[in-house]
């Protein structure tokens, strides 16, 4: 017989002398921070904590605002355009170009993807590049690549963009072309070309959906998928008469944010706080979510919930479909919950914890692909058993 | 009448018309343009002119040739069918065996046939398909052929299915996803098969592979027949006299012809290039379908 062994007791115990040690291994070898406040909480290095940035940025583009956040924003204008001024100047000047810096600068905007921001970063790397050859450029891509996904090792699509566009641009065939600059322009006419692509990825999948989404159907969304959102912002302006379940998404809530979007679109939304999911689960038609990044079994990783909310799904047998463009796709192969990055983000309750209670910090799931239906991609509508497929033709 | 029938039909008539076609050389032409200025570019001199004109005939003679050669095989692949089917009935049916099966279907007959030949014993219970009772027909063919029928009615499907080892059915078509647009009461018997653990095998063609994937399959892949199959217009007519205050009668009479079968109910697939899983029938859809025929570029182009 089997049984879990109290060994949480011993993990905790060793886990308690530990933390001071991990200190120097996480800071980065950044030449200049900016002095953001909001930049201090995107940049990894949060020793102590080892608090996820990619999902800080969610957090912050779309969570609810708080009073904290106001402040710190308040905080941030006075300070705003002499950052704005640093970095153009530190483009002319000559200042060492940081990847990372220019990845942050493309980051902070909301529309755009975790992947597309490292994209265009990339390929302001090849533009900036001051070498000659093309094999010194590729490795001085090849360290750029690096140093951003060291930067946050928790993002899984900005992993799988990296690697993407690595093998997209470096398989040019620009031997054919003599001189360097000709193969230079080439490379970054392909680089602005994927960052197109996965600009119009969004697109694609919302004309794609239409289909499945019926007058007359209730649809269940969890948090804030942008891509669904483009979906149900497709579906309401062809007229389409739906209704929508929203959840809350704690922690960050970003539930809400989905919320007033969607009202603003005119179309009837109920909020439900996380667990009133199973209680509405015989009224919804269809549970529509979006994915952090799409494994190779054909599951998704997403944010905390997202199983929850299949499982039930699966048991009343309502399809769940996933919206998720193709540079999501990583190739990792999740065992059970725990066999992934640990990404973690600070959860508050609003009442002040005793120490001795622990948290459960975890910002993500993983949920298995036979609780999915169907998944919308870029590439197409594709069952999960298509994933591992594609992945091959992605990579190969 | 078969998928089978007017997909072999289809392409017969296409084949005419290719060969009708051949004195209106200007459409090829202009279509053959595209394909032949890159290779065109080494030809020089003056009988450039003479040797592109040749070439475009020969180009043409060539491209009619290829698409007839390919509008044959498929003509060859949707009539041998059957027997590539049937070849694989040996390995599925054992000796001693219950079969079930709903309705007719030519693939099923065969199937079983050859099984027989074989001389392996086995009983076949036939459910009559209501409202067109092909079962009957089935049955009495399965007789003809040696073969010890019981046919029963759709209803008692549930109360049989315990004591059967396997159910085998033909399809209509089969969905990207793996899911199957059969004849009407099959969804009840997958159901019955997945309660009672009884393995669920579907006979397609792969001329049945359709690469969409079925968004509402009970409303839009339907075909909704002829109430008459159910209600004979005499006895219809005296329910009209009972109408609501708008007139509207109060009696609808629906008469779907198809189920839409969901890939998790199918255990197995035997098409004539051999058995899968549902879950790998999007692999063979690549083989007959290119990427530029689906929906997705066309919509595209049309919604930007």
């Amino acid at each position: 017989m089997w049984w879990r062994s109290p060994s949480f007791i011993l993990d905790k115990q060793q886990s308690d002398t530990v933390p001071h040690q991990r200190n120097p291994r996480d800071t980065l070898p950044l030449p200049s921070p900016p002095p953001f406040s909001m930049a201090d909480t995107l940049q990894n290095p949060n020793p102590e904590n080892n608090i996820s940035a990619y999902y800080q940025t969610r957090a912050a583009h779309h969570a609810v605002v708080t009073g904290d956040w106001l402040a710190q924003a308040q905080a941030a204008i006075g300070r705003d355009p002499d950052d704005s001024t640093d970095t153009t100047v530190a483009t002319v000047a000559g200042k060492p170009f940081s990847v990372i810096d220019e990845f942050n600068s493309w980051r902070k905007q909301p529309e755009l993807a975790e992947a597309v921001a490292a994209i265009r970063a990339l390929a302001a790397v090849i533009r900036n590049c001051q070498a000659t050859t093309m094999m010194e450029l590729e490795i001085e891509l090849k360290k750029s690549s690096d140093s951003l996904k060291s930067g946050d090792t928790t993002s899984i699509s900005l992993t799988a963009g990296c690697d993407l566009f690595m093998r997209y641009v470096t398989r040019t065939s620009a031997l054919e072309y003599e001189d360097f600059d000709s193969a230079k322009s080439r490379l970054i006419e392909r680089a602005e070309k994927f960052g197109e692509i996965s600009c119009k990825a969004r697109r694609i999948i919302a004309m794609l959906s239409q289909d499945f989404i019926f007058d007359g159907c209730t649809i269940l969304v969890h948090g804030f998928s942008r891509v669904v959102f483009e979906v149900l912002k497709t579906a309401a302006q062809s007229k389409k008469l739906f209704r929508v379940f929203c959840t809350e998404g704690r922690p960050d809530r970003s539930g809400l944010r989905l919320s007033n979007e969607l009202a603003k679109l005119d179309v009837p939304v109920k909020l439900l706080i996380d667990s009133a999911v199973a209680y509405t689960m015989d009224e919804v038609d269809m549970v529509f979510v979006g994915a952090d990044g799409v494994v190779e079994s054909g599951g998704i990783i997403n944010m905390m919930g997202t199983f929850q909310i299949a499982l039930v799904a699966h048991s009343m047998n309502k399809p769940v479909y996933v919206a998720a463009e193709s540079y999501k796709f990583a190739r990792l192969y999740p065992l059970d919950q725990k066999d992934m990055v640990p990404a973690l983000c600070p959860i508050d309750f609003g009442v002040p914890i005793p120490s001795k209670v622990e948290v459960e910090t975890s910002a993500r799931d993983y949920t298995p692909p036979q609780y999915l239906t169907l998944l919308f991609t870029d590439l197409g509508v594709l069952t999960p058993s298509v994933v591992s497929d594609e992945l091959i033709q992605l990579y190969l | 009448m078969s998928i089978q029938f007017y997909q072999l039909l289809l392409l017969l008539l296409l084949r005419e018309a290719l060969c009708v076609l051949l004195p209106c050389k200007p459409c090829w032409r202009t279509c053959l343009s595209q394909q032949t200025i890159p290779h065109t570019t080494s030809s020089g001199g003056d009988s450039e002119g003479k040797s592109k004109s040749a070439d475009k005939s020969s180009r043409t003679r060539r491209l009619k040739h290829d698409i007839i050669e390919a509008v044959n095989e498929l003509i060859q692949d949707i009539t041998t069918c059957h027997e590539q089917i049937a070849e694989q009935a040996i390995e599925h049916i054992h000796q001693n065996e219950v079969i079930l099966t709903l309705g007719s279907s030519k693939t099923v007959l065969e199937f079983l046939y050859a099984a027989k030949e074989k001389r392996r014993s086995f009983r076949v219970f036939v459910a009559e398909g209501a409202p067109r009772y092909q079962g009957h027909l089935l049955a009495k063919e399965l007789v003809a052929r040696g073969l010890q029928t019981t046919l029963i009615t759709d209803s008692a499907v549930f109360a049989i299915i315990s004591r059967v080892n396997m159910v085998i059915v033909g399809a209509h078509a089969v969905m990207a996803n793996g899911g199957v647009i059969a004849p009407v009461g099959l969804n009840m018997v997958a159901l019955a098969a997945q309660k009672h653990a009884v393995p669920f095998v579907v006979l397609a063609g792969s001329h049945k592979l359709c690469p969409l994937y079925p968004h509402n399959p009970e409303v839009l892949l339907n075909e909704l027949r002829s109430p008459s199959e159910l209600l004979d217009f005499g006895e219809f007519s005296d329910c009209l006299d009972f109408g609501s205050g708008t007139g509207s009668p109060l009696l609808h009479v629906v008469n779907p012809a198809f189920d839409y079968v969901p890939p998790k109910l199918v255990s197995l697939f035997i098409t004539d290039t051999g058995g899968h899983n549902p879950s790998y029938m999007y692999r063979l859809i690549a083989d007959y379908y290119s990427a530029d025929d689906l929906v997705v570029r066309g919509r595209i182009a049309s919604g930007n």
